[in-house]
């Protein structure tokens, strides 16, 4: 029989680790709504925040927050060459969407390959250690780094849906989103706003993941596994819904991390396929791009009597 | 048996917009029925939902007898159901033969496992098809363009090889949107004729279109549509002459 | 001798891999990234009923074709009802749950890897007698595919991808089309799954995951989607340019990376310097062939 304190232990460490995979999936789902682009080279910006960080910090010496700063400027910079060099290019010549997804595939492969001939294929972490001040609430075990995730990814959370609902950037984007051709017409720049995302997502994709590097083993090829999860998190939570997909990754990877007291824990990666399955299967209609929202018109009923003939 | 198309309180809306409203409607074999109404009036959404393209929230429709409720697009076409389409909807990839090939009412090679099985069946019914699209395409006066893409011939012409597609599946209901539009000359009369002829094969013919005179030199009959309803039915002329549906087409 | 043997055999498994995912991708349009899968099913069928079912490896390779077409069905048939990008959707989570219950699966030898498979070929005999089977195949392949693309079956697919509301409206039944392509691109896969299962011997998990696919795209889209010899140049290409350097005599903690950095490297040069593919393909539904055919007739 599990005893309640142990169960709570379980939630309370299961709600910290969530928090990275949340922000994962946040960055992935905005880049999908506003761009329309299954990008998979988010991986490659996650490799290069964390290898960044790891860098500074890691190999010399430097402090934590030079760490920080590191790897979400890595992450920044990243989403910004893949935009400009990359999505705009293809844009332009009107690669289909298959050639696009290619694309980021693709690159998030060649950046991991990089990382491997730079720092070899070995698992690295941020600090030297994994191990973070532990406080006692009560009988539950609370690390100095559960605060800080929970607490970091509050504020990206609320920033970012402050910014998307506030600034000028932000609404601009949801319009695009929405309609890019109406957007265009109505003087918002696409280009402009696809950059803004990508830069938005790569800032939210560079904090998390260094958060996550300091918390766990980090390998060259890590990246792309850690995406996936954000991928299965997007389509469950409904393609084009940020809340969704946020709410699906927490709930997602409380459920994988809390898992562990009911199954196996070889089978934790199978349950996240599993929920993606259910989702596929179960609900079509709510995993799809968000379409175009049709022109509402009325027509006023004819006040006409009998028909003749 | 009641032959020809039947359609029984059909229904549509999206969301605020009514585009059928309890509908009601006969084709008659033999019969050229046309179709008009001011724009929104639902003429179009009409041949989607009898087409099976968009799904009903009620009413039926059925075809010499034969429900076509809930049936998928295709299985309406085999059952003798065509179409054309306002923006044509050609195949841009494929000749004109060819496009009008893929609408026989069998198509043999549409089966993998028939195609890996009898290779040599096909051929023949494939020569079969050949031959009466030819001969589809002979009366049309397309015989010349016959092998060239379909996407380098003329809009008239365009306009024609939408109806032969929509022959080649010996239709016994053809529903035809807006033939005319952006059409003049040689295929004016090309339309007209192989309708008429259509027409004498007992074949239910409705027509959707703008063009006024079009529709009186070749309907039985006319059909007035608004907001989803038919509001009136009888000659072309009486329902241009009727001031209120005048008003109604150009009002508003 | 035995390394080219081998190199040669994988490349004619990869023509059959790029072949049947072009029919998939390319002609049938359909955006699937669930190919590896259907190798790996294949595969891992054909291999445990050779071994643990005792069945004659011939009669094993073309079981695990057929469970592979099976399963593509079953993958296939909720998803191609929702048009546009589902499929893609259903294929992720399909190649990624599949994989993940191998590696967790007892009977399949899990993440380390499924050993002891039964090699086709006796022992002591020519691997060139293997070569020649996996050219066969490949050539047996391309040819088929080649055979139904162009015929009513291809014209059929073209005009699908055209317009396929106009498409199904003349009767036609597009989502049995497109049933019917998915399944015949991932029996062939299974199939050459099977015929690599007996000669390496060796399957694991990781041979088969989302970076194979991305190879498998690239090979088909570097190539030239809907051309016969593109997919077959860029599965050739692809697969032995990075094996060219293994000549270099580098540590292997460089070659690896080096080999990917190449591939990968190549590929994205492919892309924005050729992005109609190595080999462009010819319209075969264009009207001059059509006359061709005809006049031949006449």
């Amino acid at each position: 029989m599990l005893s309640p304190l142990i169960l709570i232990q379980i939630l309370w460490t299961s709600l910290a680790t969530s928090s990275c995979f949340v922000l994962f999936a946040l960055a992935f789902a905005l880049v999908l709504k506003v761009n329309r682009i299954f990008n998979f080279a988010q991986a490659a910006v996650m490799t290069t925040a964390f290898y960044a960080a790891y860098t500074v910090v890691g190999l010399a010496s430097g402090p934590g927050w030079a760490g920080l700063l590191a790897g979400v400027a890595g992450a920044v910079a990243m989403s910004a060459v893949l935009e400009l060099f990359g999505f705009r290019a293809l844009r332009r010549r009107q690669a289909s969407s298959m050639f696009v997804f290619i694309f980021t595939l693709i690159v998030s492969e060649l950046i991991s390959y990089v990382a491997m001939l730079i720092y070899g294929t070995w698992p690295a972490t941020i600090f030297p250690s994994l191990f973070w001040p532990v406080t006692l609430v009560g009988t539950i075990a609370v690390s100095q780094w559960d605060l800080m995730a929970l607490g970091g990814t509050a504020v990206v959370l609320a920033a970012t849906f402050a910014f998307l609902r506030w600034s000028r950037t932000g609404q601009s984007m949801t319009a695009v989103a929405d309609n890019p051709d109406l957007a265009e017409f109505y003087g918002i720049a696409r280009d402009r706003v696809f950059l803004a995302a990508m830069l938005l997502s790569g800032l939210i994709a560079g904090f998390s993941m260094f958060l996550y590097g300091t918390r766990a083993q980090v390998q060259p090829g890590s990246a792309i596994e850690l995406l996936l999860f954000a991928v299965a998190a997007t389509i469950i939570g409904g393609i084009g819904n940020l809340a969704g997909a946020v709410v699906a990754a927490f709930v997602l990877a409380i459920i994988q991390n809390g898992s562990v007291l009911f199954i196996p824990s070889e089978w934790q990666g199978f349950l996240l396929y599993a929920f993606l399955f259910l989702a596929i299967v179960l609900f079509p209609r709510g995993v799809r791009l968000p379409q175009r929202k049709r022109l509402v018109r009325r027509t006023p009923a004819p006040a006409l009597g009998p028909a003749e003939s | 048996m009641p032959a020809g198309l039947e359609v029984r309180g059909l229904c549509k809306r999206f969301g605020g917009i009514v585009v059928a409203d309890a509908m009601e409607l006969d084709l008659a074999p033999g019969r050229i029925v046309g179709l008009i109404g001011p724009n929104g009036a639902g003429k179009t959404s009409f041949f989607n939902l009898v087409t099976g393209v968009v799904r009903p929230d009620g009413g039926r429709v059925s075809l010499d007898g034969r429900a076509l409720t809930g049936l998928h697009i295709h299985q309406r076409a085999r059952l003798g159901l065509s179409r054309t389409w306002q923006n044509l909807r050609l195949f841009p990839s494929l000749s004109v033969l060819d496009n009008l090939l893929i609408g026989a009412r069998v198509y043999p090679g549409e089966s993998l496992p028939a195609l890996i099985a009898g290779p040599g069946r096909l051929r023949r019914a494939e020569a079969a098809d050949r031959t009466q699209a030819l001969d589809i395409l002979e009366r049309m006066g397309l015989a010349g363009v016959a092998h060239t893409d379909v996407a380098s011939v003329p809009f008239g012409q365009q306009k024609l090889v939408g109806v032969a597609r929509a022959l080649m599946n010996e239709p016994r209901c053809l529903l035809l949107d807006e033939p005319m539009a952006g059409v003049e000359g040689h295929a004016y009369e090309a339309i007209q004729d192989v309708v008429r002829r259509l027409a004498a094969r007992g074949i239910a013919v409705c027509v959707v279109e703008h063009n006024v005179a079009f529709i009186r030199d070749l309907c039985d009959e006319g059909v007035f549509m608004f907001a989803g309803k038919v509001l009136a039915r009888g000659s072309v002329e009486d329902l241009i002459a009727d001031p209120r549906l005048t008003e109604l087409y150009f009002g508003t | 001798m035995e390394y080219l043997y081998t190199l040669a055999i994988l490349m004619a498994l990869y023509v059959i891999l790029a072949a049947s995912f072009n029919f998939v991708i390319g002609y049938g349009g359909l955006i699937s990234i669930a190919h590896p899968v259907f190798y790996a099913i294949g595969a891992y069928a054909s291999a445990l009923l050779a071994r643990d079912a005792g069945w004659p490896i011939p009669l094993a390779i073309v079981a695990g074709a057929l469970v592979a077409l099976l399963a593509s069905i079953l993958v296939a048939v909720p998803s191609v009802r929702i048009s546009g990008d589902y499929l893609l959707i259903a294929s992720i989570g399909f190649q990624l749950g599949v994989l993940e219950a191998i590696k967790n699966i007892g009977w399949t030898g899990g993440a380390g890897g499924l050993t002891n498979i039964p090699a086709l070929l006796a022992p002591g005999s020519n691997h060139a007698i293997y070569v020649a089977l996996t050219i066969a195949v490949a050539i047996a392949t391309v040819v088929l595919l080649r055979w139904i693309s162009r015929g009513p079956y291809g014209r059929a697919m073209s005009a699908m991808r055209d317009d396929e509301l106009a498409f199904a409206a003349l009767g036609r039944n597009a989502l049995a089309m497109k049933v019917a392509i998915f399944a015949l691109g991932s029996g062939l896969a299974g199939l050459a799954g099977g015929l690599y299962a007996h000669y390496f011997r060796f399957l694991a998990p990781g041979q088969f995951d989302i970076l194979q696919s991305a190879a498998l795209l690239t090979m088909v889209v570097v190539g030239g989607l809907r051309s016969t010899w593109g997919p077959i140049l860029g599965a050739i290409v692809l697969e032995a340019l990075p094996q060219a350097i293994t000549f270099l005599d580098l540590p292997p903690s460089l070659l690896g990376p080096l080999q990917g950095i190449l591939f990968t490297g190549l590929v994205l040069i492919f892309m924005f310097a050729r992005p109609q593919g190595l080999i462009p393909a010819g319209d075969i539904w264009r009207g001059r062939k059509a006359m061709a055919t005809d006049a031949r007739r006449a």
